[in-house]
């Protein structure tokens, strides 16, 4: 199976699984923010715990990709802007109640109100663009 | 049957059967393509295609060399998997409902869009400054014991529970 073929279907299954857990739902998000419904944060914990148990059993199984590689995790850069991001990032869930994946489930879905997320999502990554070419910044 | 099909494809499922094939998708995106979870640089994928000739830097990085490549399947792919959801479990094809505050805020679908859209040029500076969103940092980079990922992680949680509070006495009049 082709690598783009791989991408569609992996992809498929996340956003149909986004959907089914009710991650695309506005009010599990703002549940989640107020304390009132902590369901996401639960889907988020087991999802984290059961990515850890399976790359190391990925790894215990050898380390190699389907296609005989070397398994290989690069390690995203800590910067000392690295927490400005995340704040930055942070007000935007809050202010959509969506992240930048959940936001394309909403899409799917129907909800067409995602169409502004989105466009808004561009456009904020157009702009870091444009940051990163006139700061000294490395792209990355 | 009835009730088996509705438990899949109607009743939300239960958390852990979300954070179960979520968790998965980790360690299954490296052994297929060798290639960390994430969705966020996927909208500079998306940017390249609508843009291909664009000589900014970042669009010209690493992660673009292929073009827009397979980000685009994975979103669409994203996009395509919840379509089929809501077409199994019986929802509208199209709907301007946002939960709890359009139920609350009686402003225009194209108003309500306009906040959304701020909403989104945060989410979109936000995660490529911090180098990720939820799945990059919060499900790959955790499970993975990223530093980072725990530094970015606790700025996501932090604004989100302040702005979320902000939107829910200045917007939501304080309800819900």
């Amino acid at each position: 199976m082709g690598r783009n073929t791989t991408f569609l279907i992996l992809g498929t299954v996340f956003g149909f699984t986004l959907s089914r857990v009710g991650a695309s739902e506005y009010d599990l998000i703002y549940g989640m923010f107020t304390g009132t419904d902590l369901t996401l944060a639960w889907v988020m914990i087991t999802a984290i715990i059961i990515g850890h148990f399976g790359m190391r059993l990925l790894n215990l199984a050898g380390g190699k990709t389907r296609r005989g590689e070397k398994v290989s995790v690069k390690a995203k850069p800590l910067k000392s802007i690295t927490i400005v991001g995340g704040l930055i990032m942070g007000v935007g869930w809050g202010l959509s109640g969506a992240c930048p994946g959940t936001v394309l489930a909403q899409l799917g879905e129907g909800k067409f109100i995602a169409l502004g997320t989105i466009a808004g999502l561009v456009l904020g990554t157009y702009t870091y663009a444009l940051l990163v070419e006139r700061g000294s910044d490395s792209p990355g | 049957m009835n009730g088996l099909y509705e438990s899949i494809f109607v009743n939300p499922w239960p958390w852990w059967v979300g954070g179960l094939i979520i968790g998965i998708l980790v360690p299954l995106l490296y052994y297929s393509e060798n290639t960390a979870l994430g969705v966020s640089t996927g909208y500079g994928s998306v940017i390249k295609l609508l843009r291909p000739r664009s000589r900014l830097k970042w669009l010209n990085s690493k992660s673009f060399e292929e073009g827009p490549g397979w980000r685009i399947f994975f979103l669409g792919g994203m996009i395509l998997g919840a379509f089929i959801s809501a077409r199994l479990g019986g929802r509208p094809l199209l709907t301007g409902e946002m939960g709890i505050f359009t139920a609350t805020v009686s402003w225009s679908p194209l108003a309500t869009a306009l906040f959304f859209a701020v909403g989104g040029f945060f989410l979109g500076l936000g995660a490529r400054i911090a180098g990720g969103c939820t799945s990059g940092h919060s499900i790959h980079g955790l499970a993975n014991l990223q530093i980072s990922s725990v530094v970015a992680t606790i700025g996501f949680l932090a604004a989100g529970t302040f702005t979320t509070y902000l939107v829910r006495v200045f917007i939501l009049g304080g309800g819900g």
